[in-house]
């Protein structure tokens, strides 16, 4: 009796502390379609009061008030303070941190090649088999997120090190509906119709896309995005597979193709906007606004979802642009392939908080908190997909579903010097000119050389 | 004489033009930068700067109708301004983005389902349609149109007052001064007395040690970052001021020593002999009459530390942290441009809320810096 009235005491306080601190968090507990409970099954299992949890992430400005009015229910629930940090050079950052032996609590990363890194030089905890389980039980195809938190550790051992948060979707093409009702084109619905549409864009006068590769010193990456869509389409997930780990090299067939793919759009001068001597300088944060311009400078823009924060301000994605799925050819029934990135969250120092941070993420709560916000995509089963903030993301997260293939982003899963090296110059050497054997052919060798 | 004289005349007009050249090439890019920090990030990837400083005729991107809608009789209609905040002109307006120039302003076109909409020179419109408006999407209209300048103050309200990056500027601001002036003080203190025994005591091994301090020089500091940091950990000062501090005097004192021992060995002996023999300790010479003939050296390499230790970032981020109670300004400013960066607008007005400071040290001390520069290179 005594027992459980402390604990409904005790359940009270919390509440009440929960709906204090609505005034600085974004939804208040308890109201709208979340998943409350949760959130209180959570606090109620951990206090971690005066503990401290540093937090170290890829995201600033804009992202980095979401994150932290996500880690301010955490706070809320637990008692814990989070110190969350980030920065421009984040990559070399934790490098330094880790090495110097002041890491961070939780870490946050997008690029599994330098997460893989880190765990081999034993920096990292591995998270337990009762976080893969979880994984392979409530995360959409959760194979396929187990296999990329995997690891081989110090020992040579393969383990879980990271759990995957928050996902980008990139296989899409951004477009303005009304552009498209003035000239009377359609939603390609494959690859076949996208190159025809291609072709009668150019036929009618106009330019078909925009493309930049300019982003200072990762001038490049839009284009090894397009080449890793390109794979998709054009050879089994399996080819991709081997690709990435480089069992067969840069200057096969298949990878070549894939590369000329891409040439196909960007290497012809009536197909891009400013010609293609203009994509590799183009900067990709600047590319979209051809779209926008009075006439139109061309009619399609291939990105990531994130791409609608560089549009002119006050543009609306569903109004004044949209998206499509970027199609797969129809006759080569490979089915509808997705590209995507994502972040990684793993542990790079040892605490209760830590543990506690990480089960958090697995909360529904976590998830639909910064889904009903905005740019948050998450396979997690158990939330409402009704919280998405806006019609497009709820859009990309049906493509995600209806995505009979899901790869991570391969040039961040290539060994850094060539993911985030030669792969990006190579490209640029092939959108100035370049024979795509011959920038195959020298990427390899990079490879080769750091084997 | 005449000769010389007729050489010296020549010379003196390639160092104008020379001059000329070098402050027009500082100037013109600064200039663009000012500009740039008053306007929007659109206007910024639109047009040039200098297209900012006159009128502009040309397309402009399509503007959505939108406004409140009023029931006159049988018709729906919507009435506003196309550009509420400035004077354009418009001369040509279309609502098809295949034919942006299809009306003269001015103009009724015929929309589809019977709507008609009337486009002003001064942007006005009035959109009358038989249903109403409600649910529906509403037109687009593209103008060709004069646009007059157009300045913000926006970028500086948003850098000055913003707290997306999570720190806000005044906090920044005083972690960057308690970083930068024991950071400028403290190598100062170190390498005038070192510079002192360099350039005047004798002792076994002067040169060699002379001369591993200009070695020093081109060590780059990155190769020491995580070594140091590891040694910071390793004896309890972990990350904070301390440790900044140190790592900043130790990059900073090579130069230093190798500037004032440069600097005080072009003293006249003389002065220095006679204190010797009037009974003067190495100290008091020091004190006495070393440190104040050398004031133009320590002055001009104080404002070469100050300016270092202010822009630093990669320092402070390394040796103080990256988290919002310690960060450093120009932590703030890169953390202000968001995950993706490339926010032309926040950088150019970050650019000029950064250069204040240094600036009013450069006008305070910039006599020094020439004598002192040249009195490290000139002997």
């Amino acid at each position: 009796m005594r027992v459980s009235l402390y604990a409904s005491v005790a359940t009270l306080a919390l509440s009440a502390s929960l709906a204090q601190a609505a005034g600085h968090l974004p939804f208040t507990p308890g109201e709208g379609d979340f998943n409350w409970d949760s959130l209180t099954a959570f606090a109620e299992a951990n206090d971690l009061n005066g503990e401290e949890i540093s937090v170290f992430g890829p995201w600033r400005g804009d992202d980095q008030a979401l994150v932290e009015s996500i880690l301010g229910y955490f706070t809320e629930a637990t008692g814990a303070t989070i110190k969350y940090a980030s920065s421009e050079t984040y990559e070399q950052q934790i490098v330094i941190d880790t090495e110097a032996g002041s890491p961070p609590n939780v870490a946050v990363l997008p690029q599994p090649g330098l997460i893989q890194d880190l765990v081999s030089k034993g920096f990292v905890e591995p998270l337990g088999e009762d976080t893969e389980n979880w994984l392979r039980a409530n995360y959409a195809a959760g194979d396929s997120w187990v296999s990329l938190g995997t690891y081989t550790g110090p020992d040579g051992e393969d383990r879980l090190y990271a759990f995957p948060y928050k996902i980008d979707l990139k296989s899409l093409v951004w477009y303005s509906p009304e552009n498209f009702e003035d000239a009377g084109y359609e939603v390609p619905e494959t690859m076949e119709d996208l190159k025809a549409l291609t072709q009668q864009i150019v036929d009618d006068g106009g330019t078909p896309w925009c493309i930049g590769l300019g982003s200072g010193g990762a001038t490049g990456w839009p284009a090894t995005d397009w080449v890793e869509d390109m794979m998709l389409r054009t050879q089994s997930p399996e080819t991709y597979d081997q690709w990435i780990k480089n069992e067969i090299p840069f200057t096969d067939p298949a990878v070549v193709g894939a590369i000329e793919e891409f040439g196909f759009f960007a290497r012809n001068d009536d197909y891009v906007a400013g010609g293609a001597g203009a994509v590799a300088s183009t900067d990709f944060r600047d590319s979209p606004d051809g779209m926008f311009s009075s006439p139109p400078q061309c009619y399609m823009h291939r990105q990531a979802s994130f791409i609608p924060t560089f549009f002119p301000e006050g543009t609306e994605v569903g109004l004044d642009a949209d998206f499509f799925y970027f199609p797969a050819y129809a006759g080569k029934e490979l089915g509808k392939p997705v590209l995507g990135a994502g972040t990684l969250a793993f542990i790079t120092n040892d605490s209760p908080g830590a543990r506690a941070l990480l089960a958090f993420l697995q909360t529904p709560i976590a998830h639909e908190l910064w889904m009903a916000q905005s740019g948050f995509l998450t396979p997690h089963t158990g939330v409402n997909t009704d919280l998405y903030g806006s019609d497009a993301l709820k859009k990309q997260g049906e493509i995600l579903l209806n995505a009979t293939t899901f790869r991570f982003d391969g040039s961040d899963l290539m060994p850094t010097g060539v993911g985030a090296g030669s792969f990006w110059t190579g490209m640029v050497d092939y959108a100035g000119g370049k024979d795509a054997a011959a920038v195959a052919s020298q990427i390899q060798e990079s490879w080769d050389a750091l084997k | 004489m005449d000769n010389i004289a007729g050489q010296k005349s020549t010379l003196t007009w390639a160092v104008h033009i020379a001059v000329l050249v070098l402050v027009l090439a500082w100037v013109f890019p600064t200039l663009g930068l000012l500009v740039s920090s008053f306007r929007t990030s659109d206007q910024i990837s639109t047009s040039g700067w200098w297209a900012a400083l006159t009128t502009q005729e040309g397309q402009l991107p399509a503007i959505r109708i939108n406004g409140q809608e009023v029931q006159e009789a049988d018709l729906y209609v919507i009435e506003g301004g196309l550009f509420p905040d400035s004077d354009t002109t418009v001369t040509a307006w279309g609502t098809s983005s295949r034919a942006p120039e299809a009306h003269a302003a001015g103009d009724t076109a015929e929309l589809k389902d019977g709507a008609r909409l009337t486009v002003a020179g001064d942007g006005a419109f009035r959109l009358t349609g038989g249903q109403s408006w409600e649910g529906q999407r509403l037109p687009r209209v593209f103008t060709t149109a004069a646009t007059p300048p157009e300045f913000t103050l926006s970028n500086y309200t948003n850098v000055l007052t913003s707290d997306t990056a999570g720190a806000g500027i005044a906090n920044a601001f005083i972690n960057t001064l308690t970083v930068a002036i024991p950071s400028t003080i403290i190598p100062i203190l170190v390498a005038a007395f070192a510079a002192y025994a360099l350039a005047w005591m004798d002792f076994p091994g002067r040169s060699l040690l002379i001369a591993a301090v200009v070695g020093l020089l081109v060590v780059p500091l990155q190769l020491a970052l995580i070594p140091l940091l590891q040694l910071h950990n390793a004896i309890g000062i972990g990350k904070g001021y301390l440790g900044v501090w140190l790592a900043h005097t130790g990059f900073g004192l090579p130069l230093a020593i190798y500037l004032l021992r440069n600097y005080m060995v072009g003293l006249p002996r003389d002065i220095i002999e006679n204190a010797r023999v009037d009974g003067a300790t190495e100290f008091q010479i020091f004190i006495k009459i070393i440190l104040p003939l050398s004031f133009p050296a320590l002055a001009s390499f104080a404002i070469f530390q100050f300016l270092w230790t202010w822009n630093d970032l990669l320092i402070a981020l390394v040796f103080l942290g990256t988290d919002d109670s310690t960060l450093v300004l120009t932590g703030r400013l890169v953390n202000l441009m968001g995950s993706r960066g490339g926010q032309w607008e926040i950088l150019a007005t970050s650019a000029f809320v950064s250069i204040v400071v240094p600036l009013a040290v450069f006008f305070a001390m910039q006599k020094y810096l020439v004598r002192g520069l040249l009195a490290g290179s000139v002997k």
